[in-house]
């Protein structure tokens, strides 16, 4: 109780000193002194007007979103009973953020509060998909990956909205990471009855969370209506959360770090009454902390184009990287094999007729590829491209669509296989190169090595994806490692270095060519628009060489799913197999990320579906997933090129839009074969 | 599920037997001799004849092209470009191939261009794959260190390609008295060196951005040519002089003689987001009502024609 008083007083004063230094920054030449004497009331008419049209609603704002997410990350994690849950991490953020950019792409301007509204609507819609997906409250890691997985399509379908609307939300895509630069207070005031009322109520309903806390059936045993004291809070929490995104869009992570950063505080805080209020403070700390860090960082008026999102999601990240490796590992001989429902044993025939089906789609999804897009040409054509009797205009149509067509196709057989490799050995059904950072790291050296020397070949480009792709894997598996690998912490701090990743992506764009997001959004939505010929052998040659290798130790990748010690019984020296297994895994998708982007989904998806058509064993599923994603990638290329031509939508989009509902129902089959 | 895979893919197998062309076109005569530009790359650039069908990737070059009296076949993303640029109207027939980021290579080669005009940057991995089928002239589009000239290079080359090389002299020369006359007309109220800020910028929710268009921005060296004296002096970037700013940020704004011009062709965010922000309400265009909002459809980016508009829209707030 005593260590509670003072850590409350000593964070307090905390708010006050930064509060203090924030006032104080800012890109007039309004400095310490002036604002000294305007709080002693002495201030000039200027310094007045800066600080209350500039510097207080910033300052209040930055209050506001600091408690409301504070709170709503800490009741998020009571009632997940999970304390890697928050607004992030359950794609409420993302949900909120698509629903905001949705109605500004069509070019409406709503008030604060309906579209304060919407965001809730948008938050609680991700919300209940992830919180019913993975079973309600677990204290599993599966509730983040459900909730990152959600939480990725979502970002997919904003950056959509992006892109095709460019000119209209211009200025969206620094908000679409958080930005405090506020003009006035309309929508903070508007909002702060919302957060007081969200705030009292869920204090209010402390003592149930306290009761909820002991689990469902104790909880009901002592009379608590536990159904609705969740739905209850559920509610709550995402009105707090949209409350935040309509005013700063979605401010990273801060939801996530707040409750953790005040359990350290105070080990021993059980009751809600205490947690959430001291949550929100902490919230005020992270936001305003992250704030005054970066502008005290590149001082004001060049940190104005970077969202305060950045910084708190790379802190944030940072602590849930922490948090992984203390957590206790979840029992990782006990975990089953890779699959929702390997049910399928794969008879010969079964085999026979899936792989006659897609050595047919495998060759129809290029050709289809060659002859759709925005002009339609016919099979015709194409014999004439071949004998090279077509003309100039036909001949370069088909000229600069198979390069395309070749980069879909083996990014997308890249990825497949590299998920392959990447769930085998972390016998984890949702381990795939995005959701371990992989992609993300590969995805920065890149957009480093174009923003650093614009004319950089296609060796080069790959070579920096490949790199960033090694540091990311590097620091992903370094983490995770603590006297052993932990499944389940690989991915969770695979999902910490993603989300980093992806922030620093944003920071370089913004800092460096803030006037071309679409090319940018582009990039890191997956694209073969413009690629040579030169630019998809790196992604050929890796297949080439990796696929077979790791075909070759299929016997290795089935025991690496069984469990942790067969493999080892049986001799295989599990560390170092499991090393190569990744690293060739990721230098297939560093490839694919050099070739077309960051593609997210393909890793994750192909990798099921084979399973599903001829059974888990890695000698067929190796092949089937190849094809599968090759002719995944196609598709949603061939698509994309077509359906709203002259325009275009990336691949990566497509694929995003297309494989979410498939990712949902494998999200589904999990959660029965776990439950039932 | 297979199954109808399969049945789809044979069907369009089977359907799509047959050809768009005829095999090995010729290409036709073309009249006038051959013509050859020097585009900003240093590249030289061999066209057959002065090109007649010409398609244009930017807004700007798109406006040069329609002002020198050639109606282009193709622009990208036509629908944005009739919404912010109205110096030169596109006709209807005019293809829409895209947008400006990812502008479709198929529908470039549909239209059978002479000559497709693109911005320096733009995508410059469609220069070397167009360029296998159809002469690119690239052009330079905006440099902040000499942004009139750079557009009378620009001008002059696109001339020249299209064979219009005397229309775009006059275009060059109307321009320049447009400018002159501004001047004189400044000169002649007294007005000369009125310091101006000029602007863009979103609103988000509560969130401004604000764009200022520094020192070297075309429209900037526009009101400096008739006289004015660009008042904004934060940092900008070296190829379009612009810079990014908060409403706070304008509090250096300070000469109560600054005028305030700024681009709004769609949401206005000076009088929505900021008319009661107490900083902007402090600001001298803002005390002394001298804020100029450009007509709608003002591209700040395009050719002489636009440079007119706005040197005119300029100097008739000022002299006002």
């Amino acid at each position: 109780m005593l260590r509670t008083a003072a850590v409350t007083a000593g964070i307090v004063v905390a708010i006050a000193a930064l509060s203090a230094v924030h006032l104080t920054q800012g890109t007039s030449d309004t400095g310490v002194l002036d604002v000294l004497q305007a709080l002693i009331g002495q201030g000039d008419a200027q310094t007045l007007a800066v600080l209350e049209g500039s510097r207080v609603p910033r300052l209040l704002t930055a209050l506001l979103l600091g408690v409301a997410i504070g709170v709503a990350g800490a009741g998020m994690q009571s009632v997940a009973r999970n304390p890697l849950a928050s607004p992030d991490t359950l794609a409420v953020n993302a949900g909120a953020h698509l629903a905001v950019v949705v109605v500004a792409a069509f070019g409406l301007t709503l008030p604060t509060l309906p579209a304060g509204v919407l965001a809730f609507a948008g938050g609680l819609a991700a919300a209940t998909v992830v919180l019913g997906l993975s079973g309600g409250g677990s204290t599993s890691p599966r509730l983040v990956l459900v909730g990152s997985a959600v939480a990725l399509a979502l970002q997919s379908l904003t950056i959509l909205f992006l892109l095709m609307f460019e000119q209209e939300t211009t200025g969206l895509f620094a908000w679409g990471s958080g930005s405090l630069t506020v003009s006035d207070l309309d929508a903070t005031a508007r909002m702060t009855p919302v957060v007081v009322v969200a705030v009292a109520a869920l204090v209010a309903m402390g003592r149930s969370l306290d009761i909820l806390a002991l689990g469902d059936d104790n909880a009901s045993l002592l009379g608590l209506k536990v159904r609705r004291t969740r739905v209850g809070a559920v509610l709550l929490t995402v009105a707090l959360t949209a409350a935040a995104v309509t005013v700063a869009g979605p401010v990273g992570f801060v939801g996530l770090a707040a409750p953790v950063v005040t359990r350290l505080l105070v080990p021993r805080v059980g009751a809600h009454r205490v947690l959430l209020p001291l949550s929100g403070l902490v919230g005020v700390l992270v936001v305003l902390g992250a704030d005054v860090l970066l502008r005290a960082v590149f001082g004001a008026a060049k940190a104005l184009p970077v969202p305060t999102g950045v910084p708190t999601t790379i802190i944030g990240a940072a602590l849930l990287v922490w948090l992984a490796r203390r957590g206790r590992s979840s029992g990782g001989s006990a975990r089953q094999a890779p699959a929702g429902r390997v049910g399928v044993a794969g008879t010969r025939g079964r085999v026979v007729a899936v792989g006659v089906a897609l050595a047919v789609l495998v060759v129809a999804a290029p050709v289809v590829g060659l002859l759709l897009g925005d002009r339609v040409v016919l099979l015709g054509d194409l014999a004439n491209w071949l004998s090279g009797r077509t003309g100039t205009a036909l001949t370069f149509v088909l000229d600069q669509r198979l390069p395309r067509v070749l980069a879909a196709l083996a990014a997308g057989a890249a990825l497949a296989v590299s998920g392959c490799g990447i769930q085998s050995v972390s016998r984890n059904p949702l381990a795939e190169p995005g959701l371990l950072g992989i992609t993300a790291g590969a995805g920065l050296g890149a957009i480093a090595m174009i923003t650093l020397v614009p004319l950089a070949g296609a060796w080069h480009i790959a070579g920096a994806a490949g790199a960033g792709a090694v540091v990311a894997f590097a620091l992903v598996y370094g983490l995770a490692w603590r006297s052993g690998l932990d499944p389940d912490r690989l991915v969770v701090i695979g999902i910490a270095l993603w989300s980093a990743g992806m922030a620093l992506i944003t920071l370089l764009i913004v800092v460096s060519d803030p006037w071309n997001t679409a090319k940018a959004l582009t990039w890191m939505s997956g694209s073969t628009y413009g690629r040579t010929p030169d630019q998809v052998l790196p992604v050929a040659l890796a297949l080439a060489v990796v696929v077979p290798l790791l075909w070759w130790r299929h016997r290795e990748l089935d025991l690496h799913s069984l469990d942790e010690d067969t493999p080892r019984v049986l001799g295989v020296r599990v560390e170092r197999s499991r090393l190569a297994v990744l690293a060739g895994s990721g230098v297939l998708a560093a490839t694919a990320v050099a070739a077309i982007g960051v593609v997210a989904f393909v890793g994750l998806v192909a990798p099921h579906l084979a399973r599903s058509l001829v059974g888990g064993r890695n000698a067929r599923v190796l092949p089937v997933a190849a094809a599968v994603g090759a002719v995944l990638v196609s598709a949603a290329d061939t698509l994309g090129r077509t359906v709203i031509a002259p325009a275009q939508i990336p691949a990566g989009l497509v694929i995003a839009l297309v494989g979410t509902p498939y990712f949902v129902t494998v999200l589904w089959r999990t959660r029965e074969a776990r439950t039932g | 599920m297979r199954i109808p895979a399969l049945v789809a893919a044979a069907a369009i197998l089977l359907t799509a037997c047959g050809t768009t062309e005829n095999p090995a076109t010729t290409t036709s005569a073309s009249a006038g001799g051959p013509v050859t530009v020097t585009d900003a790359r240093g590249k030289n650039v061999e066209l057959e004849a002065p090109a007649r069908k010409v398609v244009a990737l930017e807004w700007g070059e798109a406006e040069i092209v329609t002002s020198l009296g050639v109606m282009p076949v193709g622009v990208a993303d036509t629908a944005g470009y009739k919404t912010w640029n109205a110096a030169a109207p596109l006709d209807a027939s005019v293809k829409d191939i895209g947008k400006r980021s990812e502008p479709s290579v198929d529908a470039i080669v549909a239209l059978d261009p002479d000559v497709v005009v693109i911005a320096e940057e733009r995508d410059s991995t469609l220069v070397p794959q167009l360029e296998k089928y159809v002469p690119v002239v690239v052009t330079k589009s905006s440099d902040a260190s000499r942004n009139l000239d750079r557009l009378r290079e620009d001008v002059r080359m696109i001339a020249k390609a299209v064979g219009k090389s005397a229309e775009g002299d006059k275009l060059l020369s109307d321009m320049d008295a447009k400018l002159a006359e501004g001047k004189k007309a400044l000169e002649g109220k007294g007005v000369a060196g009125t310091p101006f800020f000029m602007a863009d910028g979103w609103l988000e929710g509560s969130t401004v951005s604000i764009r200022p268009f520094g020192k070297g921005s075309l429209v900037s060296d526009i009101a400096e040519q008739v006289g004015l004296k660009n008042a904004w002096t934060g940092q900008v970037d070296p190829q379009w002089g612009l810079g990014q700013t908060d409403v706070e940020g304008l509090s250096v704004l300070t000469d109560p003689k600054t005028v305030l011009f700024y681009s709004a062709s769609e949401d206005d965010v000076f009088t929505t987001g900021l008319a009661q922000n107490p900083v902007w309400q402090r600001l001298p265009f803002v005390a002394s009502k001298k804020v100029t909002k450009f007509a709608g459809g003002t591209w700040t980016f395009g050719g002489p024609k636009s440079v007119a508009s706005i040197a005119d829209q300029v100097v008739r707030a000022v002299t006002a």
